[in-house]
């Protein structure tokens, strides 16, 4: 292991330390909060030979950017970006290497999707909150960069083989960010017994991520409908995903932190495989909800989990074959 | 604690990774004892798979990884720890810890005091008697790690504010219903202000940053504002338990 030197030469409109957020800290009032697009930042970190959980950064608008004073193996993944290693085009969702005194950049596209995350291989120096490097700004924990990062890492290069990249052929499960309005599966749930007609609505109407969106939450404009009672709801625990309808005309999709109870009418959930396409959404994306059922939404949970597996073994032989399996910090 | 507290505990699935308990009895005084005496018991008795869980005042949402367990299954689990008393009921896991915090109560201290004093039908005085008289109990720990308390005795309930106050500072002593909570961070709060203390209740710098969990008790001490100063308060500690 040798300590590296990342010099941050620029850095987006919010550029923090990340990872897959924290566990066990919600029944302490604590949301998990983390990464907001959960499988782009697994799929980066899996990439450089992290363990999935790996304290990487992730970048929402504007660029970052930084010189390493030693080799190192990168991948940034999340929406579409442009990626350039010493001035030449690079490609994302796959390793690359970026050799000591030349810069990377990280051009975001939010016309395209919110975040790109960017990880190395090896061990960033993070402060952590309760066992996790995920910034909570409610707590003042807002884990921004710095001038200079330091990384302890085992990476040595290719030269143990002829190998330079982009020569990886990994089955790599890209999050497509396609043009048009997104389309995010729902499963119901109680409250939308409360409002006559609510599902039908949603189903049909499109909605759209307006301004007041963030990590709490987005807020969407479009079509609602209130329950006839002006019965309070007493408050209670909330799950990332939910699909709330608030007092005023707005329909709000939870976010990992939000705050965790709250008193307002939830219709559905958002399905765990469509949280990443979430996290993607910025302001004046379209989006339209899908009801699906449990079953088909945990389904497809479980196909995204194969796809990271199966990409955890492939990079484990290509790795291997290169000669640096060992260097790399254990699962 | 007996099996009859918790009758016909209700479990409504809550998306494809959570499910909502509550326990239907009309008496809120029930419902709001039994959830917290399942909670307890259901952290000590975790099932695999379960990663989470969330308090409501009336409720538990239970979040589990769908991969590592079925809604089937959590929901049998909760169930079967609802309605059968284990064997052995196991101990809780920490010993409850006493807090005395030292609180100033006054006007720029507590904006909400007189108006709760009308309100209850007691002179400003009085109602810091009340408070501090109160035994309370860390019925739960709210947002960003703020001890929620239940114990508060005044003549009747205190009303939330209508409109919520946009940025309490740390250290303030707020009140709602039988209920008492501090604010960790400067944020918004739709609770009434009575009082501050010049404790640091949430140490982010710290590997524990608080010293409290549920279950501890906590009792308020009225001080002027002098001696709250030569206190020289830093992180809130328990008071020491002499052997």
């Amino acid at each position: 292991m040798t300590t590296v030197g990342l010099d941050i030469t620029r850095t987006g409109w919010v550029t923090t330390f990340q990872d897959l957020g924290r566990r066990d800290t919600e029944r302490r009032g604590v949301p998990t909060g983390g990464a907001a697009d959960q499988h782009s930042a697994a799929v980066a970190n899996i990439l450089v030979g992290n363990p999935r959980g790996a304290t990487l950064v992730e970048n929402l608008g504007g660029e970052l950017a930084f010189v390493p004073d030693a080799d190192v193996l990168v991948a940034v993944t999340g929406a579409p970006c442009r990626v350039t290693i010493g001035g030449a085009p690079d490609g994302s969702w796959s390793p690359v290497v970026v050799p000591a005194g030349q810069e990377i950049r990280v051009r975001a596209d939010m016309a395209r999707g919110a975040r790109n995350y960017l990880a190395v291989s090896g061990v960033l120096a993070a402060k952590t909150l309760l066992g996790s490097a995920a910034p909570d700004p409610r707590m003042g924990f807002t884990q921004e960069l710095g001038a200079r990062v330091l990384l302890e890492s085992g990476f040595r290069g290719f030269r143990h083989s002829h190998f330079t990249p982009p020569l990886f052929r990994l089955p790599v499960p890209v999050l497509r960010c396609p043009e048009g309005p997104w389309v995010i599966d729902v499963v119901e749930s109680y409250g939308a017994r409360s409002i006559p007609g609510v599902r039908e609505l949603i189903a049909r109407s499109p909605y759209t991520v307006t301004t007041r969106s963030n990590h709490v939450g987005l807020r969407l404009d479009g079509a609602v409908r209130h329950p006839d009672t002006n019965a309070e709801i007493v408050s209670h625990g909330v799950p990332i995903g939910a699909l709330q309808i608030p007092h005023a005309d707005e329909l709000i999709v939870l976010g990992r932190y939000r705050s965790l109870t709250a008193g307002y009418p939830i219709v559905g959930v958002a399905s765990r495989a469509s949280l990443p396409l979430l996290g993607q959404a910025g302001p004046g994306r379209e989006l339209r909800f899908r009801w699906v059922d449990r079953e088909t939404s945990v389904r497809r949970s479980a196909e995204r989990e194969r796809e990271l597996r199966a990409l955890e073994r492939a990079t484990d032989e290509a790795f291997g074959a290169l000669g640096f399996a060992g260097y790399l910090i254990p699962q | 604690m007996t099996a009859a507290q918790f009758p016909a505990i209700a479990v409504e699935p809550f998306g494809d990774s959570a499910v909502m308990v509550t326990v239907p009895r009309p008496d809120p005084v029930i419902r709001r004892t039994a959830i917290v005496a399942f909670r307890e018991r259901f952290l000590a008795h975790r099932p695999p798979g379960v990663l989470d869980v969330v308090s409501g005042l009336e409720s538990l949402l239970v979040e589990f990884d769908p991969l590592e367990t079925a809604l089937p299954h959590v929901e049998y689990a909760i169930h079967l720890l609802a309605e059968r008393l284990p064997v052995h009921e196991q101990p809780l896991s920490r010993t409850a810890l006493r807090f005395d915090i030292p609180v100033v109560f006054d006007e720029e201290t507590g904006p909400d005091l007189l108006s709760v004093a009308e309100e209850v039908g007691l002179a400003p005085a009085e109602v810091v008697e009340a408070i501090a008289e109160s035994t309370f109990t860390i019925s739960l720990l709210g947002a960003a790690m703020a001890p929620m308390m239940d114990g508060l005795r005044v003549p009747r309930p205190v009303r939330r504010r209508a409109e919520p106050r946009t940025d309490v500072p740390p250290g303030a002593i707020m009140i709602a219903g039988t209920n008492a909570i501090i604010q960790p961070f400067p944020g918004p709060t739709g609770w009434r202000v009575v009082g501050r203390t010049p404790h640091t209740i949430v140490d982010i710098s710290r590997a524990e940053p608080v010293a409290f969990g549920t279950g501890d008790i906590v009792r308020f001490v009225p001080v002027t504002r002098d001696e709250a100063a030569a206190l020289d308060a830093g992180f809130l500690l328990p008071v020491e338990v002499s052997a």
